[in-house]
């Protein structure tokens, strides 16, 4: 009897192998289509969790309030100090938005044919993944029947945070910018900040995220143009599913790759990737190939 | 109805799971220390340990459902979880015949489990390609902090839920 229930453990242990390593096997692979069991599940589960979210938020932003209080005062100080710049500034850029737009309607162009131009989807995060190195992942609570997709660039008020990495009925998993690495990719350029005259915007790829120096890789193809600590890094939007002018981050140091071929620039993201609470969709305007192609395949 | 309150706790367990990541302060997880909550691990074994008779096996079941849940909702790749704690659950349950259901075995149990559990989940994320750290830098940044700060949740639950789940089991296998 008991060598019989030792052989049938056995039998269950390898049965459970088989069943993991094919488990494993079907979720590695990039998935575009989620299954509907997949959907109800996920939004189930989301459902809980912002249940709970709501109470949790209520306390957390009790205390975040008490501290914030006790540097209002100088807060006000520097801001009111600056008040009087953004007055002007808001004027020029009035003035500059209403040229452009003249100018856009001379050469007649659609808001879909720019590049710069999108929609943004407010979202809450509802769990950020217990596995907080190795699985950078949040899910939001909004999903495709708001008009989230998979790839859209997701953004706090600071910068980039990441893309969507799948979208279900009513809630999405964001990939953070932590978590890139090459099967993901974001097409930059580094931002003439004006100083030199003969200085132009820098094309470059975001590859990764280095771990040890807590940076993005940015890697530079043209290596004869000069680049120094301090520049912006937006996205190009040249990538097909990003708009342009996001701001990731600025450069924090300039190397030369292992080959000498490409310079490796390290991007100090923009956002804060660790205190995520309310974060936006960003749509753009202009279709994305992924979206052309399923109109041809409706026509 | 009563059936239901197991499920029900090992939910709320689920969601709470990412509540408390976010909780943490994050000069810790710059200095990429990194405490996991294996909360749900921790209370199939006091399932195990209090709830299931000799021919049940509960806490098992419970490890497998709610491990592909945690699966399915904060990771991407789907079975590693419940692989781990399905095969834990079953060590503790071999362990169990041996040794008196008391406070001191409950920890020790929960301390091998936890070891063994994370042990196992680094080595498939390493051959995956997920984890790419040593053994040494997993041990003094993961494995320590996860297992104080699982201690406390149990130093928490053990008075909770011991004599709740003796009341529950007497009243569901007596009848």
């Amino acid at each position: 009897m008991w060598s019989f229930l030792r052989k049938r453990a056995l039998i269950i242990i390898l049965i459970s192998i088989i069943l993991l390593v094919s488990l494993i096997g079907f979720s590695i692979r990039d998935r575009d289509d989620v299954s509907l069991p997949e959907e109800l599940l996920k939004d189930t589960i989301g459902a809980v969790q912002s249940i709970f979210q709501v109470p949790i938020d209520f306390v957390g932003g009790i205390f975040e309030d008490v501290s914030e209080l006790t540097n209002t005062f100088e807060e006000n100080q520097v801001l009111k100090s600056r008040l009087s710049e953004y007055k002007d500034l808001l004027y020029d850029v009035k003035a500059l938005e209403k040229e452009n737009k003249e100018l856009r309607a001379l050469l007649e162009k659609k808001d879909s044919d720019i590049l710069e131009s999108y929609n943004l989807i407010d979202a809450t995060v509802n769990a950020r993944s217990p596995e907080p190195m190795w699985m950078q992942q949040l899910s939001i609570n909004k999903g495709k029947q708001h008009g989230v997709r998979a790839n859209m660039a997701v953004i706090t008020a600071n910068g980039m945070i990441g893309k969507v990495k799948t979208a279900y009925q009513f809630t999405s998993d964001v990939q953070l910018l932590s978590g890139f690495d090459r099967n993901n990719r974001i097409s930059a350029l580094v931002q003439s900040n004006g100083e030199k005259e003969n200085q132009q915007d820098v094309f470059g790829l975001i590859e990764g995220y280095d771990e040890e120096k807590e940076a993005l890789i940015l890697t530079i193809q043209s290596t004869d143009k000069e680049i120094s600590k301090g520049q912006l890094v937006v996205s190009s939007g040249m990538g097909g599913v990003f708009p342009r002018g996001l701001i990731i981050g600025e450069i924090e140091s300039v190397e030369m790759d292992s080959y000498g071929l490409t310079k490796v620039a390290y991007v100090k993201s923009a956002a804060d990737l660790y205190d995520i609470n309310h974060v936006m969709v960003v749509d753009r305007n202009m279709n994305s190939p992924e979206s052309d192609q399923s109109e041809e395949e409706e026509s | 109805m009563k059936h239901l309150f197991l499920p029900l706790i090992l939910l709320i367990l689920l969601v709470l799971e990412s509540t408390a990541t976010s909780l943490i302060p994050v000069q810790w997880l710059l200095a990429d220390i990194q405490p996991i909550p294996h909360w749900i691990l921790i209370f199939s074994i006091i399932i195990t340990i209090f709830f299931d008779q000799d021919h049940t096996i509960y806490g098992l079941v419970y490890a497998v459902i709610f491990g592909f849940l945690i699966d399915f909702t904060y990771t991407d790749i789907l079975g590693v979880y419940m692989f781990t704690y399905g095969l834990t659950l079953f060590i503790i349950l071999g362990l169990k015949k041996l040794l008196h259901p008391n406070f001191i075995v409950t920890l020790l149990l929960t301390v091998v489990g936890i070891c063994f559990a994370d042990h196992l989940i680094y080595v498939m994320y390493f051959m995956i390609g997920y984890a790419d750290m040593t053994w040494m830098s997993y041990l003094n940044d993961r494995l320590i902090p996860t297992l104080l700060t699982n201690m406390l949740f149990l130093l928490i639950t053990y008075p909770i839920f011991r004599q709740r789940l003796e009341k529950w089991a007497d009243e569901q296998f007596s009848t």
